[in-house]
């Protein structure tokens, strides 16, 4: 259902304000989405006067300063910081990405943090990711393939392979599907892009065996169809990859298929 | 003490772009031309009952308020007849990538606003 207001216990307060105790000229202010679940309290946002001066390019350094430094209560997650673990996704100046590849320089004005958009939020930044887990362990993600022997190489042409690029390099960190207005709306039936895109990636893999029934699976109106091309997904992919093309390429196979 | 889970903010915060303004536009134009439609047959019947009820929606059409509806109807349906041949070519699974669909997005309302001005101005020196 579209629901445009947040509901009455997530509506966000004024929070607390932080100013700079370094005297530092160069600052910035950084509004962050707060809540604790520990107290009965509605989330709010924080704001924080940073030092730009003594901090690296990308939003996840202002938020380790943060932590570091200003309010050691902040929480999110955070590994690799290199854009391959896929933790530290959250909406930065409106838009879905990963904090560690994120220049703050690209945010004009104040620099807005929020948790991944429509999620159950655990705490602060961490929304929670359960029921797209769910939804990509629905699609199988594994290969299938038939063939008895254990000991021979299922071998791949180049051009086949060819077919993965684009999908196989997904993350998983769900920018995408967050950032999807029918994702929102239809979240606990439609798969949204990125297990769309892990489906497209097994479906077009030429190695496995399984590749009608994957297609039967997601041919559903609420499952595959509920994409209506809006492009949000493919704009927020921190990793440059094109899920809402791989879903119309579902759509394709399924128009044209014979199943 | 456990708190209820919030849900975290979605449309207040996320930024719009030229696709997904084209795709909710393609949407409320698309509610709006089927009340188009029923409002341009209704004014159809309404011609049989004669010369007398012409004369209201010719008062109707010419007023400030008629001629605002015309343009918006024209609009609307300009918007929704070159959104539609967009979202066709996409259904063919052509232009994706990011710079193309800005590109496609921008010609769809631009185009619009050209395509009502030719369709104004047709209707005008036809009738």
């Amino acid at each position: 259902m579209v629901q445009i207001n947040l509901p009455k216990d997530s509506e966000i307060k004024k929070g607390k304000y932080f100013k700079d105790k370094t005297g530092s000229k160069n600052l910035r202010k950084v509004n962050i989405y707060r809540w604790d679940p520990s107290t009965g309290e509605n989330p709010r946002i924080d704001s924080y006067e940073v030092d730009m001066d003594n901090c690296p390019s990308k939003v996840l350094d202002i938020l380790n300063k943060i932590k570091n430094e200003i309010d050691p209560t902040l929480a999110y997650r955070r590994s690799c910081a290199h854009g391959v673990c896929g933790s530290c996704a959250m909406n930065m100046g409106g838009k879905n990405g990963l904090a560690c590849t994120k220049p703050h320089e690209e945010i004009d004005g104040d620099i807005d943090i929020y948790p991944l958009p429509h999620l159950k939020v655990k705490k602060d930044l961490i929304g929670d990711l359960d029921g797209l887990y769910k939804q990509y362990q629905s699609i199988e993600p594994w290969l299938k393939n038939n063939s008895k022997s254990e000991t021979n190489e299922i071998i791949q042409s180049k051009e086949d392979r060819a077919k993965l690029d684009g999908a196989y390099e997904c993350i998983m960190c769900a920018c995408c599907s967050t950032s999807c207005p029918s994702y929102w709306w239809n979240g606990d039936k439609y798969l949204g892009p990125a297990v769309l895109l892990q489906a497209y990636r097994w479906i077009v893999d030429s190695r496995d065996e399984e590749r009608n029934a994957r297609l039967k699976k997601v041919a559903d109106e609420l499952k595959l169809y509920r994409c209506h091309t809006i492009m949000n997904c493919t704009s927020a992919c921190p990793k440059g990859l094109n899920p809402a093309k791989a879903i119309a390429e579902i759509k394709k196979m399924l128009a044209t298929a014979n199943i | 003490m456990q708190n209820k889970e919030p849900l975290s903010p979605h449309i207040q915060i996320y930024k719009w772009h030229i696709s997904s303004l084209v795709s909710i536009s393609h949407r409320i134009t698309g509610i709006i031309n089927i009340v188009a439609i029923t409002f341009i047959c209704l004014i159809a019947s309404l011609l049989i009952l004669g010369e007398s009820s012409y004369e209201i929606i010719n008062f109707f059409m010419s007023s400030l308020l008629g001629k605002f509806v015309i343009l918006g109807i024209t609009w609307s349906f300009s918007f929704q007849i070159l959104s539609e041949i967009r979202h066709l070519i996409m259904d063919l699974g052509y232009g994706f990538e990011l710079k193309t669909s800005k590109i496609t997005g921008l010609l769809v309302i631009f185009g619009s606003l050209i395509l009502t001005v030719i369709f104004y101005i047709i209707g005008k020196n036809l009738i």
